[in-house]
C-alpha cells in the first residue's frame, strides 16, 4: 500500500480553504456577507445546547450512511443504494418495534436495531447476487432498488400502515420503550450517535485489524492481483455487502427510533446519497469519516439556523457548498497527491 | 365509463412527451459513456438547466433563448465534470454525484430567489398538429400530434446513431472508451476526445431539462421532484440501450410508457379499488422492469472497456 505524503495531508485543508473563497465569492455575488454568514453557520450549529445536540444527532445518520458507503467502496463494491436500504431498514426496524412494545427497551432496541440491519442487508441481496454471481455492475441495480424502496415506503404509509388518526401520511408511532433513550434531557442527544460511533470503531477494527479486512482492502485496490495472490474476492465483496446494508438499515433506524419515532414518508431527505459525499470528504477512512460528519452535520443545521436569521440565506446553498466543499478537497487532494508521488 | 382504446391511445400519446427528456439525457449519456466517462450527476443537471430555461422562457417570453439557456449551463457542468474526472482524474462516480448535488441545489436555490416576487410558469410549447395525418384514428393523436422538442429527441437520437457509428468521429470516440493506448498510438488525442463527448453528455442533459419544463410541464419544483428520477432512469437507459442511441429510443420509451401508464391508471382511478397508496406500486413498475432487464439480459451488457478508467499518457 502506498503511505500517504504529506502533501495529501496538506492538500485536504487546502481543498477547504478553496471551497469557501468559491463560496465567498458566490456569497458576494448575490449580495451576502461572506464573513456574517460563516459566523452564522458556526452559531447556528453549536451555538446553543439544543442546536449542538441536532448536530450531533444528525452525524448519526450521516455517519452511518458514510460507513455504509465507505465499506463497501474500500473492496470496490459501489453501493448507490444506501438510500433505499436506509428506507426499508427504518420500515423492518419499525415492524419489530410494534410488535416489541411489552418488552423492556434493553431487550427490545436491540432486537429492533437486528431487524434494521437485516431490512438493510436484504434489500441489498439482489445487487449482491447479480454482482457476484452474473458479473452485473452493481452501481445501476443498487440505485435502481432504492426507488422501488421508496415507492415501498409511500405505499405502506399511504396505506397499510397509515396512523388513521393523522393527517400525515407516516404510521402510528413507536412503542415508547422501543425509542432510542434520550442522553441530555430536552435536546435530540440520544443513543444513536453512539451506535454510529461504535460502528465506526467496529468498521476501522476489521479494515486494519482483522485477515477479512486487509483481503477486502487488496480486493478493491487491485481485485485481479488479489485474486491471484490468493484473496477470494467473491467473498469480500460478500462481507463488504453484507456490511454495507446492515449499517444503512442502521442508519434509518436511529432516525425512525431516535427523533421521529414514526415512521414517515419521505423522511430521510437523501442520508443515503449524503452518506457518498461524507465518505468522500472523510478520504474514504473509517474516523476520517467521523471528522467529516461533524463537518456536514454542522453546515446542514448551521445553514438551516441561517436560513431564519437576518441574512435569510436560503439553505439550498448551503447544500451547494456542501457539495463544493467535497468537489473542491478532491480535486485538490487528487491534483497534489499526483505531483508529489511523482518520481518516486 | 371509460372505452379501453381511448385508454390505449391516451396512455401511447401521453408515452412519447414522457420519453422525450429521458432520450435526450440517455443518448448524451451514450456519448459520454462510449468515451470512457461516466457521468452520475445528469439528474441534477436536468433539474439547473429546466429552472435556468424556465425563468429564461419566462423573462424573454422566447423559447429558443431558454432552450439554448438550458443546454448551456448543460455544457458548463459537462465542463466542470471533465474538468474534475478527465483532467485530474477524480472518481467518475463520486464526482457525478457531487455534481448532481451542486447542479440540484444551485437550480433550487434560483428558484427560490426568483421566486420571492413571482409566480414562475410557462405554457408549455403547443403540439405540431400535422396536416392531415394528426387527424387519423389513434395513430393521429400518438404520432402526429407532439410538440417539435418530442420529434426533435427521436431525430436527434438517429442523427448521433448514425455519427456514432457511420463517421469517423465516431470511430474514435469508440476507439478511446474501448482501448485508450491504441487509441493515442493512433494520433488520437484521447483527452480532447472525452472532453468534448462529456460536454456534449452535458449539453444534452441540459436539453433534457429544458425540454421536460418548456415542452412537458411548464413549471420548476425544488427538491429533486421536477426532474424526479428521470436523470438517473436516463442512466439505467443508457444499459438498456447497450451504449447504442438507437437503441436508446426504445429503452427510453419503456420508461416514458411505464410513467404514462402509471400516470393514466391513477387518473381514471384504476387502482384506488385496491387500497389507498397502491398506485405507488404502478410509479414502481419502470424500476422493477429495469432490474428484471438487468436480470435477464445481463449477458450482453457489457460496457465499453476503459469507462470509469482515467487516462494518463505513458
Amino acid at each position: 500500500m502506498r503511505q500517504p505524503s504529506l502533501g495529501r495531508y496538506v492538500s485536504y485543508p487546502l481543498g477547504i480553504v478553496a471551497s469557501l473563497a468559491i463560496f465567498s465569492v458566490i456569497l458576494l455575488a448575490f449580495g451576502y456577507n461572506p464573513i456574517t454568514s460563516m459566523e452564522g453557520l458556526v452559531s447556528g450549529s453549536f451555538g446553543t445546547t439544543f442546536l449542538t445536540s441536532e448536530t450531533i444527532f444528525l452525524m448519526g445518520p450521516l455517519l452511518l450512511a458514510a460507513l455504509a458507503f465507505l465499506v463497501a467502496f474500500r473492496a470496490r463494491f459501489y453501493n448507490i443504494g444506501v438510500e433505499g436500504q436506509l428506507y426499508i431498514g427504518a420500515l423492518f426496524g419499525y415492524l419489530a418495534a410494534a410488535q416489541l412494545g411489552g418488552f423492556p427497551g434493553v431487550v427490545a432496541i436491540p432486537l429492533m436495531l437486528l431487524a434494521a440491519a437485516a431490512g438493510g442487508t436484504l434489500w441489498l441481496a439482489l445487487p449482491l447476487f447479480m454482482r457476484i454471481k452474473l458479473q452485473v455492475n452493481e452501481i445501476f441495480p443498487t440505485l435502481v432498488m432504492n426507488f422501488i424502496a421508496l415507492d415501498v415506503v409511500n405505499w405502506v404509509t399511504a396505506g397499510p400502515l397509515k396512523n388513521p388518526l393523522s393527517g400525515n401520511l407516516q404510521t402510528p408511532p413507536l412503542p415508547e420503550s422501543t425509542w432510542l433513550p434520550v442522553l441530555v434531557k430536552s435536546t435530540q442527544f440520544n443513543v444513536g450517535i453512539l451506535i454510529a460511533l461504535a460502528a465506526a470503531l467496529v468498521i476501522y477494527f476489521v479494515l486494519y485489524r482483522t485477515v477479512l479486512g486487509y483481503e477486502i482492502r487488496a480486493s478493491g485496490a487491485s481485485p485481479r492481483a488479489a485474486q491471484s495472490g490468493g484473496v477470494d474476492v467473491s467473498r469480500s465483496i460478500l462481507a463488504v455487502g453484507l456490511m454495507s446494508g446492515a449499517l444503512a438499515g442502521l442508519a434509518g433506524i436511529v432516525v425512525v427510533a431516535g427523533v421521529d419515532h414514526v415512521l414517515a414518508q419521505n423522511f430521510s431527505p437523501g442520508y443515503g446519497y449524503q452518506g457518498i459525499a461524507v465518505a468522500a470528504l472523510g478520504s474514504f477512512q473509517p474516523l476520517g469519516i467521523v471528522v467529516a460528519s461533524v463537518l456536514y452535520a454542522a453546515l446542514t443545521i448551521g445553514g438551516e439556523s441561517l436560513q431564519q436569521g437576518a441574512a435569510a440565506i436560503p439553505i439550498e446553498l448551503i447544500y451547494a457548498l456542501q457539495a463544493i466543499i467535497v468537489l473542491s478537497v478532491l480535486i485538490v487532494q487528487k491534483w497534489v497527491g499526483d505531483r508529489t508521488s511523482r518520481g518516486r | 365509463m371509460v372505452s379501453y382504446e381511448d385508454l390505449v391511445v391516451s396512455i401511447l400519446a401521453a408515452s412519447l412527451p414522457l420519453t422525450m427528456p429521458m432520450l435526450y439525457a440517455s443518448i448524451g449519456e451514450v456519448y459520454a459513456e462510449r468515451s470512457g466517462v461516466l457521468n452520475m450527476g445528469i439528474e441534477g443537471v436536468m433539474s439547473l438547466s429546466a429552472f435556468v430555461s424556465l425563468w429564461t422562457t419566462f423573462s424573454t417570453g422566447s423559447y429558443l433563448y431558454g432552450l439554448l439557456a438550458g443546454m448551456a449551463v448543460g455544457a458548463a457542468m459537462g465542463a466542470l465534470h471533465a474538468f474534475a474526472t478527465v483532467r485530474i482524474g477524480v472518481n467518475q462516480l463520486i464526482a457525478g454525484l457531487m455534481i448532481y448535488f451542486l447542479a440540484l441545489s444551485m437550480g433550487d436555490f434560483g428558484y427560490v430567489i426568483v421566486t420571492k416576487t413571482t409566480y414562475l410558469h410557462v405554457r408549455p410549447i403547443s403540439p405540431v398538429q400535422i396536416p392531415a395525418l394528426s387527424n387519423l384514428p389513434v395513430v393521429g393523436p400518438i404520432l402526429f400530434s407532439q410538440n417539435v422538442l418530442v420529434y426533435g429527441s427521436f431525430l436527434l437520437a438517429i442523427f448521433l446513431g448514425l455519427v456514432l457509428y457511420r463517421t469517423t468521429w465516431g470511430l474514435k470516440i469508440r476507439a478511446v472508451g474501448e482501448n485508450p493506448e491504441a487509441a493515442d498510438s493512433a494520433g488520437i488525442n484521447v483527452n480532447l476526445v472525452r472532453n468534448l463527448c462529456v460536454i456534449l453528455g452535458g449539453t444534452l442533459a441540459g436539453l433534457a431539462g429544458a425540454s421536460l419544463v418548456l415542452g412537458y410541464l411548464g413549471l420548476y419544483a425544488t427538491g429533486d421532484t421536477l426532474v424526479a428520477g428521470r436523470g438517473w432512469i436516463a442512466i439505467v437507459v443508457v444499459i438498456f440501450a447497450r451504449w447504442s442511441p438507437y437503441k436508446a429510443i426504445a429503452g427510453a420509451w419503456l420508461f416514458g410508457l411505464g410513467y404514462s401508464v402509471a400516470a393514466v391508471f391513477i387518473g381514471a382511478g384504476i387502482f384506488s379499488s385496491l387500497g389507498p397508496g397502491s398506485g405507488y406500486f404502478l410509479l414502481a413498475i419502470p424500476y422493477i422492469v429495469a432490474i428484471i432487464f438487468m436480470l435477464v439480459f445481463h449477458r450482453g451488457t457489457k460496457s465499453p472497456s476503459s469507462l470509469t478508467v482515467p487516462y494518463k499518457r505513458k
